[in-house]
């Protein structure tokens, strides 16, 4: 796992808790075109980050959707 | 549902106020207790000032000539209004009078109430002699509690009137009634009682609403976790804490979160 796939996995474990990389796997192969979560790079950010404010507001609270958004937004 | 009388609300908020009531209490008995013995020790000093102040206004060569049946005289009937005219510009003072000692005796001299039904006469032996009294033909005394006799229940002062050449002649006594006292004590523990009723009002009343935030919060978190124990994981933690609900809340937040992704059974679903 690379340095930045490791950081937005160290973010969603705080919201998602185990099944944070579950999560992430299915984010990026479902919306970065079938993107391996370890293969991430800084440029795939923006996009993940939003797809993340959609699909966590599914699982947790709205706000704390936002929340784990922002946080992974400024790993961009 | 728990009931309410095993609620943890209930449990909450009755420990607090039993132990608001009990600190209070505390307190109360204390505060009281000091404030009454201040007021009484204030009281004495009062009536030891007093009584100092007026023997130092009487003329003992006159008082030490008089006898019995000399209340007509002008040397009585000016110490009489002497004394009278003290006592009316004082309102605390109910009784007024000198005395002296006679062998193992101690006789009225001047009464202030003299010529009234509570008045006494020169040589009417006075019968409840107690030490302060006593003590007040040496120095100014007062006495330690309250006494009571023919007149009612009243605390004294008594200071040494002297003649010209310095010789003790008797003694001023000057007499407030308990009443007085008391209602002053009274009105110091109906004071701090309030003080302490609205205190305890207050603080139960900040306990139940405190309690009851914490018991909403913690029945959410069961609500939540009933929800996920019968298969729903659609479900969210809605706590909003700094505390350590708030970071139970945030634990059971990713739980719950943790689980809702691991059912998801359609792996592109989200």
């Amino acid at each position: 796992m690379n340095q930045i796939s490791q950081q937005v996995l160290d973010i969603s474990v705080q919201y998602l808790g185990p099944a944070a990389e579950r999560f992430l796997e299915r984010q990026t192969r479902a919306h970065l075109n079938g993107l391996l979560f370890t293969d991430l790079q800084k440029s795939h950010i923006p996009e993940l980050t939003s797809w993340i404010r959609i699909s966590a507001a599914l699982i947790i609270d709205k706000k704390k959707a936002d929340e784990f958004a922002l946080k992974i937004s400024r790993l961009g | 549902m728990t009931a309410w009388q095993h609620s943890l609300q209930t449990k909450l908020t009755v420990s607090f106020i039993v132990l608001i009531l009990v600190v209070s209490g505390l307190t109360f008995v204390f505060t009281y207790g000091e404030s009454k013995t201040a007021l009484k020790e204030t009281t004495q000093d009062e009536l030891r000032g007093l009584a100092s102040v007026i023997a130092t206004q009487i003329d003992g060569d006159a008082m030490a000539t008089l006898r019995p049946g000399d209340e007509e005289t002008p040397e009585f009937l000016a110490i009489r209004n002497q004394l009278d005219t003290i006592r009316l510009s004082n309102p605390d003072i109910l009784y007024l009078y000198t005395m002296r000692q006679v062998g193992d005796t101690v006789e009225f001299i001047v009464d202030a109430d003299y010529g009234t039904d509570d008045g006494a006469a020169i040589g009417d032996v006075y019968d409840a002699v107690n030490s302060p009294l006593l003590a007040g033909f040496v120095a100014p005394s007062v006495d330690s509690e309250f006494v009571t006799d023919q007149w009612g229940t009243i605390l004294s002062g008594f200071a040494p009137v002297r003649d010209s050449s310095g010789a003790v002649v008797g003694l001023v006594g000057v007499d407030m009634d308990s009443n007085r006292v008391i209602q002053r004590q009274d009105f110091v523990g109906s004071t701090i009682f309030i003080v302490i009723g609205i205190a305890v009002l207050i603080a139960g009343g900040l306990i139940a609403l405190f309690s009851r935030t914490i018991i909403r919060d913690i029945r959410t978190l069961n609500a939540t976790a009933n929800a996920i124990s019968t298969g729903n994981t659609n479900v969210s933690v809605d706590v909003e804490r700094k505390d350590e609900i708030g970071e139970l809340a945030d634990s059971f937040g990713r739980m719950a979160a943790s689980l809702k992704i691991m059912m998801d059974s359609d792996p592109e679903a989200k």
